[in-house]
């Protein structure tokens, strides 16, 4: 469905990517981990149009959308929850989630599609005409997650999306993103809070340094020892 | 240096020239021209080398030229009256430095262009009268002396620049320009290399009006103070090739004498002409005239190889 | 009763510097481009209004429905040819290149105005240009209420189109963070023409009505830039009403000037309240940005 192969991208001389390989198949759950400044919101930006790649080959349903605006991908069907949301805090959460529904074709779903992100996030629907601004961490990363469906996406990329949050939201965020995947969505999860989504994922990759240097099932990296030691450091050491 | 050499062939050419002539219009526009390469280079030394857009330069060029002519045609002999000119122009633009470069980018453009006209208007009401130079004086008015005034003065503030720009503060100077904030990381103090740029700025600026002064018959003071000139000096600068040594100059020769050129056809059509080069020069070709003649010399150099 | 009188008239005129701020403001809010040739815009909206009288009668207010989207277009244009290179640079740059080429857009159209209309001043004046409401001893021109009015609609209209219209959204989504609206669809490229092009639009209504109730003449392209600018300095971004406010206070100030001090440092008080204000709090009195 993704197709990524080969993918370099540059800031001005400096290579951040340099030459990454990545499949995310229909329906998949897939991570993405590795250390800060690995490059995997490179990655991301550069899936969703905000960056271009200086080589390689970005394939969506085997149509090459490696230079493609932002507005061309997010109509082909990804969707991007920005690291730190990137809410527009001086809109309403209303506002906010009818602006995901900018495109011709999500705008034709707009009520619907907004039915659909209310019933999932119940704590939206009670503060819809609050200033997104005003929201709490959680709440405020639902609202990224809600906007970034109200798109209807079939490719869901999530920047950090536990970034500052209580173990507790965390938690129930990532049910969602389970219930999400039950549904059909495929998701590609780039995340520092290894622990959590491994657990969930079918899939993941590991990136340093601008390079896969790891893939596999996520139940499995999870119990590797290299991880292990690298990402969860002497507190997981006890726990299995 | 190839720009350096034909520089200094240009200023002997022009200090020679009123050995072969005694036209005046000639010599008038030989005066304007020097004029022209003050002002453009007292704005590329603060706008270009510091890359602080002042729209209010002509506040010190009016400041020059208010205290120059009020002093001289008092009776204090000129090299008395021009310095003080620079002088307070120079105090002024430090006395609003300091607020004025608390304000980044565009508010400082703005600021300044504020108080250059508040200044403006200020003096239109406090002298609306014609200043004219007295009687005794303009029966004697010499071309001479301000043609050599002025062009002593462009050499100089081509010099100052020269001088300054390889400097360890002319580095300073440059590296606040690049990125204030790294500058001040690695120790450079952003605003005083700003005060240092402003300083020298106005006070040429100054000069630049004070010898207007010595040199003008007669005008209302309110319009050394008309934003005329500082668009000239923007102008001038990056037509020429902003934050260069020698842009200012190939600016101010280019628009003096394309002014005239262009004068006969209709007044103010030299500021379209101008104001599109401009636009063009900001948008694609930001080394303007300058970096034209290096690439044309660098593939006149290839071809002379072959 | 000279105060009162200079009060209101302060207040008529600061209708109109709030308009022709709200067309800057929203510019500069959603592309960081400070347009210093909105003055000059407004202006060539004057002369619009002007000429569709002089040469076909047509009532001014009538002519604003063409003007404004003459403007509109014009504003198309200029995003195209020139601004739209600018926009591509990052903020700093982008902001001091736009003052760039709107300083030499400036002297073009400056000059261009001298050339094609002299330098002389001109003035729209309609049957019922004289008409006076008298309310207590004052004199309130009604020809230059019902430019207020008009003003205040307008802004009405545009804060409307911005809060509830999708491609208003759109453009405030942009003006707040134009990466996340790119992310969300929105092609920031269009949203950028659009609020320029009405941007420019207001300028041009803006000097419609200058024309109607004052006059106008080449130069009042520099004299009401600053007019705008003050403005904004004085209400900050971000609020179409914010800057209708800030342009009465603006005449306000005028007004208290011209009683006070006479009428020659009218334009000095401004200018000095704009320097403290952009000294001492840049994000303007109502402004919640720096």
């Amino acid at each position: 469905m993704l197709e990524i192969t080969n993918l370099q991208v540059a800031y001005g001389p400096l290579l951040a990517l340099h030459g990454v390989d990545l499949i995310i198949r229909p329906g998949e759950m897939v991570a993405l981990v590795g250390p800060n400044g690995a490059g995997k919101s490179t990655l991301l930006k550069t899936i969703s149009g905000l960056l271009a790649p200086r080589a390689g080959a970005i394939r969506w349903q085997d149509e090459k959308i490696s230079a493609a605006s932002p507005q061309r991908i997010v109509e082909h069907g990804i969707a991007l929850v920005p690291e730190g949301r990137r809410l527009f805090a001086a809109m309403t959460v209303r506002e906010n989630l009818e602006l995901g529904a900018f495109t011709e074709r999500a705008h034709r779903e707009k009520h619907a599609q907004m039915e659909r992100v209310f019933t999932l996030f119940p704590r939206l629907f009670e503060r819809q005409r609050q200033r997104a601004g005003l929201l709490s961490g959680g709440e405020q990363q639902m609202l990224a997650l809600g906007r970034a469906l109200m798109g209807l996406p079939r490719l869901l990329l999530l920047d950090e999306p536990s970034l500052g949050l209580a173990p507790k939201i965390v938690e129930s965020i990532f049910a969602i993103l389970a219930q999400l995947h039950r549904d059909g969505m495929s998701l590609l999860i780039v995340e520092q809070n290894v622990h959590a989504v491994l657990a969930l994922v079918q899939r993941a990759y590991i990136l340093e340094g601008g390079r896969i240097v790891g893939e596999g099932d996520g139940k499995i990296l999870l119990a590797d020892d290299h991880i292990r030691a690298a990402y969860l450091g002497p507190l997981a050491r006890g726990a299995v | 240096m190839k720009l350096r050499g034909a520089g200094l062939l240009l200023a002997a050419a022009f200090a020679a020239l009123p050995l072969f002539t005694i036209r005046s219009d000639l010599l008038n526009l030989g005066v304007q021209i020097f004029l022209a390469v003050v002002l453009a280079q007292s704005w590329n030394l603060l706008g270009g080398y510091a890359g602080q857009i002042n729209l209010g330069h002509a506040a010190f060029f009016g400041l020059g030229a208010l205290v120059t002519r009020t002093l001289w045609v008092g009776g204090t002999p000129l090299i008395f009256a021009i310095l003080p000119g620079a002088l307070v122009a120079m105090l002024f633009g430090l006395t609003i430095g300091v607020p004025a470069f608390r304000l980044r980018g565009a508010y400082f453009a703005i600021g300044t262009l504020g108080l250059a006209e508040i200044l403006r208007i200020t003096i239109g009401n406090l002298l609306p009268q014609i200043s004219t130079i007295p009687a005794a004086e303009l029966t004697s008015y010499n071309i001479l002396p301000r043609y050599y005034l002025t062009l002593t003065l462009a050499m100089v503030s081509v010099g100052v620049v020269a001088w300054l720009i390889p400097s360890r503060l002319g580095l300073g100077i440059r590296a606040v320009r690049e990125d204030e904030a790294a500058a001040e990381a690695t120790g450079v103090s952003a605003l005083r290399h700003k005060l240092l740029a402003l300083a020298l700025s106005t006070a040429m600026a100054g000069l630049a009006g004070g010898a207007f002064a010595y040199y003008h018959v007669s005008y209302y003071p309110q319009h050394t103070f008309s934003p005329a000139w500082t668009f000239d000096a923007v102008l001038m600068s990056y037509i020429g090739g902003v934050g260069t040594v020698h842009g200012p100059v190939l600016g101010a020769l280019f628009y003096v004498i394309l002014k005239e050129i262009l004068a006969v056809q209709w007044v103010e059509f030299h500021l379209i002409v101008f104001g599109v080069l401009f636009i063009l020069v900001v948008l694609f070709f930001p080394g303007g005239l300058i970096e034209a003649w290096q690439r044309a010399s660098r593939v006149f150099v290839r071809h002379r190889r072959m | 009763m000279i105060l009162a009188q200079q009060l209101i008239l302060g207040v008529l005129v600061g209708g109109l510097y709030g308009l022709a701020a709200a067309g800057l403001s929203l510019t500069f809010g959603v592309l960081r481009v400070l347009n210093v040739a909105h003055g000059e815009l407004l202006m060539l909206g004057g002369y619009g209004t002007f000429w569709l009288f002089t040469l076909w009668q047509i009532d001014p207010f009538v002519s604003l429905l063409a003007v404004a989207p003459a403007m509109f277009v014009l504003g198309m244009v200029l995003y195209w040819a020139l601004f739209q290179f600018v926009v591509k640079a990052h903020e700093e740059t982008r902001i001091k290149n736009s003052l760039l080429i709107g300083f030499g857009l400036t002297l073009v159209l400056h000059a261009l105005a001298i050339r094609l209309w002299t330098a002389d001043e001109r003035a729209v004046t309609t049957a019922y240009a004289g008409a006076v409401l008298r309310l207590g001893g004052l004199a309130i021109p009604w020809l230059r209420l019902s430019c207020l009015v008009f003003a205040f609609a307008i802004l009405t209209a545009l804060h409307l189109f911005l809060a509830k219209a999708r491609w208003g959204r759109a453009i405030r989504a942009t003006a707040e963070d134009w990466e996340a609206a790119a992310l969300m669809g929105i092609p920031v490229g269009k949203t950028y023409l659009l609020a320029f092009a009405l941007g420019t639009a207001l300028a041009g209504i803006a000097g419609g009505l200058v024309s109607i109730s004052y006059s106008i003449s080449p130069s009042i392209g520099m004299e009401w830039t600053l007019k705008a600018l003050i403005v904004i300095v004085l209400a900050g971004l971000g609020s179409l009403f914010g800057s209708f406010a800030g342009g009465i206070i603006l005449g306000l100030a005028e007004a208290m000037s011209v009683v006070f001090l006479g009428g020659p440092y009218r334009e000095v008080v401004g200018l000095i309240l704009f320097l403290i204000v952009l000294v001492v709090r840049p994000q303007g009195l109502f402004g919640a940005r720096a």
